[in-house]
């Protein structure tokens, strides 16, 4: 079944094999920033902004892990809990989510890529999607 | 501000998981503050209630009517863990403003009881993914490690200094029948690396109310007692900075605590040299560490040393948290930020006990409250 954001507006999520998911945000022109998510205008100027799909690998700017069996309707049976971190993008965005990996797989400075999550599941079998981001395996 | 301000009363219900209904907690904290400043209820011109998750609509004008039915003005105030400093900040500014010759601001919550927020988050998918406070402050903890060296062991001491200065307190949640260890601190279990359970802030039910009133008031009054005027109030949302985040913040800039806090040394024309303790949002031992540098205590990159040297403990230096602080005397939610000024007004007014600090003569009470907000207060004895 299809991967699909579970609200619109914050994620493209290819379906074409080998594709990253990218995060979808707002530019302003005026102040040459960009922001996660998007914004209705420009939080610095109030002027206008346009829309600008990220990059998808990041930095790790800090991380954690919470020893907490869930995380919203997401079980985390298995380890005990999950690890959290700030990516900052490229474009200037810090994005803050559910990290992959355990405690010691993760260095401040190393690179992470943005992936599609499973949250919940529709009546269809399509998995309704966040995002998390997973240490960049090096080719 | 406009005109002199003075907190004339304080008053307090002990915080814990003790499941006293909210409402007579409330009616206690509210009673002892009018008691405190030798006035009646009918003598207060407007009255601000502050709690989180105490309950739905009308929770704080209908335990209002307890204290009676006067016709006074009643306002709800909700800013988070800010909830009680911003309600007195309303008060504060009610008075300097010449809208009230009298203002209460009463704060009461049991988070224990707390729906709404949290259970929305967790019950429904979203992609503004709930990740919990702990999580916040822990990252900055990391970040801290790798960029100063911090070491797992100065969080330890910072939360082992909160739980002793707590075991004199009679209101405090946490009150350790033994000297806490930082030893003790790390032992317990972990919640958010490297945060453990005794360095996260105590979460119960309390309540706690500071009266404020004008300087012909406190002339009227005629307390023999030393006066605690507020030198300063202000309080802050954020400001844009680099690397700013947006989703899920619950936490905004640190950056924030030192704007706010620069706010207020200029109103009250002084500086971090001037003050004889503070009292801050410790929900976590890397907030006090963060706060000493943003508060401009000590330089930045600092505030390690301040640790080592036992500065900001009773008897040190600059006493932070005297009364234990979040991690010990409690985070209730609507009345923490009130319960500091419960304390800073004690200590003002030499009434501390086994934790008094001597000649104390200006406080500092800072708040954060998520969203976000920062709160800085300072009080001040005025003989």
């Amino acid at each position: 079944m299809a991967q699909i954001p579970v609200e619109d507006g914050y994620m493209i999520i290819p379906t074409e094999k080998g594709k990253s998911v990218r995060l979808v945000g707002s530019y302003s022109p005026e102040a040459d920033e960009s922001f996660f998510p998007r914004r209705r205008r420009c939080p610095i100027t109030g002027g206008p902004v346009e829309d600008v799909e990220f990059s998808s690998v990041g930095t790790l700017y800090s991380w954690t892990f919470l020893h907490v069996p869930r995380m919203g309707l997401v079980p985390f049976a298995q380890d005990g809990g999950y690890g959290v971190g700030q990516v900052d993008l490229p474009e200037g965005p810090r994005i803050q989510a559910v990290i992959e990996g355990d405690m010691g797989d993760w260095e401040i400075g190393m690179k992470m890529r943005t992936k599609a999550y499973k949250i919940a599941e529709d009546k269809e079998g399509n998995e309704l999607c966040g995002f998390c981001f997973e240490p960049e395996v090096e080719s | 501000m406009n005109r002199d301000v003075y907190v004339i009363g304080v008053g307090a219900h002990p915080f814990g998981k003790h499941g006293v209904p909210v409402g007579d907690m409330a009616d206690v904290a509210g009673m002892a503050a009018l008691e405190d400043a030798g006035i009646k209820f009918p003598d207060v011109d407007r009255l601000y209630n502050g709690y989180i998750a105490a309950g739905g609509m009308m929770t704080g004008v209908t335990f209002a009517k307890e204290f009676g039915l006067t016709g006074l003005p009643v306002v709800h105030v909700e800013n988070a863990s800010a909830t009680g400093s911003t309600a007195f900040q309303e008060a504060v500014l009610s008075v300097a403003g010449g809208n009230a010759e009298i203002a209460m601001a009463l704060g009461f919550d049991d988070m224990n009881r707390m729906g709404g927020m949290m259970a929305a988050g967790f019950s429904r998918p979203s992609i503004d993914t709930v990740l919990l406070p702990a999580a916040f402050f822990a990252m900055w903890a990391v970040r801290r490690m790798h960029d100063n060296g911090t070491t797992v062991e100065t969080f330890a001491k910072i939360a082992a200094k909160n739980w002793n200065h707590a075991r004199s307190n009679p209101i405090a949640q946490r009150r350790s029948d033994h000297e806490v260890t930082p030893e003790e601190v790390l032992a317990s279990t972990m919640i958010s690396y490297p945060h453990t359970s005794m360095m996260a802030c105590a979460a119960g039910g309390g309540a706690a109310c500071a009266l404020v009133a004008s300087e012909e008031v406190v002339r009227r009054l005629g307390d023999s007692r030393p006066k605690v005027k507020v030198l300063a109030s202000q309080q802050q949302s954020e400001q844009y900075t680099k690397g700013h985040v947006f989703m899920g913040a619950v936490i905004g800039p640190s950056e924030m605590t030192r704007t706010t806090a620069q706010a207020a040394y200029e109103e009250a024309g002084l500086g971090p040299d001037d003050l004889n303790f503070v009292h801050v949002h410790d929900a976590f031992p890397i907030e006090e560490l963060m706060y000493y540098e943003l508060l401009g205590i000590c330089g930045d990159g600092e505030g390690d040393k301040l640790v080592a040297e036992g500065a900001t403990s009773l008897g040190g230096r600059i006493p932070f948290s005297p009364d234990g602080g979040l991690t010990a005397r409690g985070h209730p939610g609507g009345p923490t930020g009130l319960a500091q000024v419960w304390d800073a007004t004690q200590q003002l007014r030499g009434e501390s006990g086994d934790r008094q600090i001597p000649d104390a003569r200006i406080g500092m009470c800072h708040m954060v409250g998520a969203g976000s907000v920062s709160v800085v207060h300072l009080l001040a004895r005025s003989d």
